[in-house]
């Protein structure tokens, strides 16, 4: 066996320790890894953040930039453009953009765009930014999300209307657009409560529609009985008070705008986009609630003889002062025939049964009816002045007291005529040239005087000491009276009496042989006659004052000229009369008058004459009374001279400062000072302040 | 001969030189290695770290500039375009080469080191060795252009004038010199000359 061992040891396969892949990799690497990780990651975001892309479509998109350009919601930045090309054929301009992921999908079929420019108007200057920034693209869409979009069509204009704000939409409808612009201001009690969109013609071209939008919570003032008017520009209107001018708002001057009332209660709330008649005015608009259009008209017409310049269509009819319809046409139309033929101004007047107090649903037939009725009462019809400055007429139906018989004919024409009166018009300057001449001729001056030396004069009657002895003397009258009826002597009269009688009896029996009887009745009747003078002097006063009774009431009556002069002429006849020495000694020849009274009682009671004591007490009585009522009307003389001077007073501070000619003459004046001082301040603040033009303030 | 086959050692931070053995330079105290292992690793690690980095700060703006009417951002090639725009040939040039010649130069010189190392080529060794100095002598100027974007930032802000604010790219491109030097300084020269002497011995 040849099994030879090996000789040495074999050789060793020596091969260094393998060390784990872990050691042998540098802590460096984490360097590119964590790079990498970063890179990846911020590129995976920017993806995933990448926004949507959308395409608007806009006819001008001017100062649009593709990469700079950013569209904005609310202000806010929520995306940019991207690209900017033409559609296929040029007709718009499509935006390619992307929008935050966040904002897509809001963008529904009620996202809007526009293009951002600046924008001066009179409201103020809009959009300044967009000078130095750029343009940019403002998007307007509403909180709910719906099925996003991506293509839109931009529009031309922004729109004023921003999703989400609170208010209400309204329809309005006009004539035309000449005082509506877009974004004029709508006001309700001069407060800006909202505006309005652009006006559009409506579906048949008759007039124009213009959306309007009600901030919250003002729209919940309108109901279905508010009325819109203009009021764009200035209105001059010449009425009873004067002239007025009316400015608005500068913004409402230019742009126009319109303003609301919602004049009587319990109109129906009212729903988005509910339609609302703008009218011219705030009257017209006023008025229109009165009317009810669907309402039957009664139509009438008057027939006029004399000229009817100065009555207009429109113009108003009015009965007993309230307005129950309108003038409606005017024209003229030949009456009879032949050599009879006449040519006469017809005006057709439409009259509201509902406003003759009918009720709401009254017929034109239950009109004709009353009116037919009223005109055999004697209801007429005829022209007024309205306004005394344009020399404005409208038609009045009045009821004329003297008026001659006659009935509403309803057979002559198309329409029934109500008969016609004469007319009230007034020529303003002839009248007011007139008024003003008659009151230069007033003798006020005069007048006045009078009333003062009247015064005076009454004063001085009162004042006399004579006038203040007539109480006294009655009182002493009374006295004797009661002195007389007390005396024992008079009481002693009964007992006497029958002595008397007794020797009456003697007396006449020897008077009879004497002519004592007689000379006794003599003296009686002397007696009575005296005491009768006295009666009838102090009978005449009371006819005095009757008389200057009927003189002032002749006053009171006469023209006014006339009236003027012979209140001045009363006046010094009364005071020639109280001045008159006669007067003046009235009350001392009363006192005289009582004094021979007193006497001639003192006579009977020493006479002891009572035979025909009743006969004197009763005379004494009547002069008593006479006295009193003679003394009783010298008040009433005086009230009668104050109440003529009151009258005159009347009669001349009707032409002074509390007429009402004169009131308006002054309200004229003060207005039309205003109205200057108006126009004269604003083109003050406009020269201090040229800008505001611009800024609107 | 090497120091290596000597049994010395050369610090690399004083150039003192020490026995093979020795951990640390007992003049300057930095670690004393006769050849680094992980040389290559780490210049790779670097270097692919470096040009990630670069990938953003050339497709991100690098200056964001706004001024009153206008808002631009603008990146490293599309500044650079718009220089030769407006007709600037020669700053565009220097923008360009200090932006992208350079640093993609230094990509490439890297990648060459290194795997020229790990082959183990012997061929050039001293064109190699020269093209490691510029290297690392140009890794510096590299950061110029974080420079210029740090001066406009800091001076330009004028409020709503005009302003000028770094981009992503500014800090990306900052990262991507500061990784590019990182990964020249990893690489170890001397595995230049260590080929030649394998084959050499």
């Amino acid at each position: 066996m040849t099994d030879t061992p090996p000789s040495g040891p074999a050789p060793m396969n020596i091969r260094p320790a393998k060390t784990p892949v872990m050691q042998r990799l540098a802590l460096v690497w984490i360097v590119p890894i964590i790079a990498l990780a970063v890179s990846l990651g911020a590129a995976w975001q920017s993806y995933s953040d990448r926004g949507v892309r959308i395409t608007i479509a806009f006819d001008n998109a001017a100062g649009v930039q593709a990469g700079a350009t950013e569209i904005r919601y609310r202000d806010i930045r929520v995306g940019l453009v991207e690209a900017v090309e033409f559609d296929e054929g040029l007709s718009t301009i499509l935006v390619h953009a992307r929008v935050d992921q966040d904002i897509a999908p809001y963008l529904d079929a009620d996202a809007q765009f526009w293009v951002v420019r600046p924008d001066v108007s009179v409201r103020g200057i809009s959009g300044l930014d967009t000078v130095l920034s750029g343009v940019y693209i403002e998007g307007n869409w509403n909180t709910t999300a719906d099925v996003a979009q991506t293509n839109f069509t931009g529009l031309n204009r922004p729109v004023l209307t921003r999703a989400n704000q609170r208010g209400t939409t309204i329809l309005l409808q006009s004539d035309n657009a000449g005082s509506i612009a877009a974004g004029a201001p709508v006001l309700h009690k001069g407060l800006e409560v909202g505006y309005l969109e652009e006006p559009q013609l409506n579906f048949d071209g008759s007039g124009v529609v213009v959306q309007a939008f009600i901030e919250a919570p003002f729209d919940r003032r309108i109901t279905s009985s508010t009325r819109f008017w203009d009021v764009s520009g200035f209105s001059v209107s010449f009425g009873a008070g004067g002239v007025a001018l009316n400015v608005n708002s500068l913004a409402s001057l230019i742009e126009g705008g319109v303003e609301f009332d919602t004049i009587v209660s319990g109109g129906d709330p009212i729903t988005d986009g509910q339609s609302f008649t703008i009218y011219s005015s705030e009257q017209v608009a006023r008025d229109s609630l009165f009317v009810d259009p669907s309402a039957e008209v009664l139509r009438v017409a008057v027939l006029f003889e004399e000229a009817v310049t100065g009555l207009v269509r429109g113009a108003d009819v009015r009965f007993q002062g309230i307005r129950i319809g309108e003038v409606s046409e005017i024209s003229a139309i030949v009456v009879g025939e032949g050599n009879e033929a006449e040519v006469r101004l017809q005006a057709v007047l439409d009259i509201q049964p509902s406003r003759l107090g009918l009720g709401a649903d009254a017929t034109a037939d239950a009109a004709m009816t009353l009116l037919s009725d009223f005109v055999q009462r004697g209801l007429r019809a005829r022209m007024v002045t309205g306004n005394i400055l344009s020399g404005s007429l409208f038609v009045e139906l009045a009821q004329i007291e003297d008026a001659l018989p006659a009935i509403m004919a309803r057979t002559s024409g198309r329409y029934p005529v109500i008969p016609t009166t004469e007319s009230n018009i007034s020529d303003v300057a002839a009248t007011a040239e007139g008024v003003l001449a008659r009151i230069n001729a007033l003798p006020v001056e005069e007048l006045m005087n009078g009333a003062i030396d009247m015064m005076d004069s009454i004063e001085r009657l009162v004042d006399s000491d004579d006038t203040r002895a007539v109480p006294s003397s009655v009182i002493a009258l009374l006295d004797e009276a009661r002195g007389l009826v007390g005396s024992e002597d008079l009481q002693a009269v009964p007992a006497e009496l029958r002595s008397v009688i007794a020797e009456i009896d003697a007396i006449v029996a020897s008077a009879n042989d004497a002519d004592l009887v007689t000379s006794l009745d003599n003296v009686l009747a002397v007696a009575a006659s005296a005491i009768g003078n006295i009666e009838v002097a102090t009978r005449n006063l009371p006819r005095i004052t009757a008389e200057i009774e009927a003189l002032t009431i002749r006053a009171n009556q006469l023209e006014l000229d006339a009236l003027v002069t012979s209140a001045a002429s009363t006046l010094d006849a009364i005071d020639a009369f109280v001045a008159s020495e006669d007067t003046r000694a009235l009350p001392g020849s009363l006192n005289g008058a009582l004094d021979e009274l007193r006497a001639v009682m003192a006579d009977l009671r020493e006479g002891g004459a009572v035979g025909n004591v009743n006969t004197l007490l009763a005379s004494a009585n009547a002069a008593a009374r006479a006295v009193e009522d003679a003394v009783s009307t010298l008040p009433e003389l005086s009230a009668q001279a104050g109440r003529l001077v009151a009258q005159s007073e009347t009669v001349v501070a009707s032409f002074g400062e509390r007429s009402r000619f004169n009131a308006e003459t002054l309200a004229t004046l003060r207005e039309i000072q205003a109205a200057a001082n108006a126009v004269s301040a604003l083109a003050r603040a406009i020269q201090r302040n040229p800008n505001s033009l611009l800024t609107g303030r | 001969m090497s120091a290596r086959t000597a049994g010395l050692v050369a610090c690399r931070n004083c150039g003192q030189v020490h026995q093979i053995d020795t951990a640390r330079c007992k003049r300057c105290d930095s670690p004393l290695q006769s050849r680094d292992a992980q040389s290559l690793q780490k210049v790779w690690a670097w270097l692919i770290a470096g040009i990630i980095a670069y990938i953003p700060a050339n497709t991100y703006p690098m200056l964001l500039t706004s001024t009153l009417t206008d808002r631009s951002e603008s990146t490293i090639i599309g500044g650079v375009i718009e220089l030769v725009d407006y007709g600037a040939i020669g700053i565009a040039l220097v923008v360009f080469v200090a932006s992208v010649v350079i640093p993609v130069g230094k990509f490439v010189a890297i990648m060459y080191l290194a795997i020229s190392v790990q082959r183990g080529s012997y061929r050039n060794q001293h064109g190699r060795h020269r093209a490691y100095d510029v290297v690392e002598f140009i890794g510096r100027w590299s950061m110029i252009d974080v420079f210029v974007v740090a001066i406009l930032s800091a001076l330009v802000q004028l409020a709503t004038i005009a302003t000028i604010n770094p981009g992503i790219a500014a800090v990306s491109f900052a990262l991507s010199v500061i990784f590019t030097m990182l990964a020249a300084q990893s690489f170890d020269p001397r595995l230049i000359w260590d080929a030649d002497r394998t084959i050499h011995d």
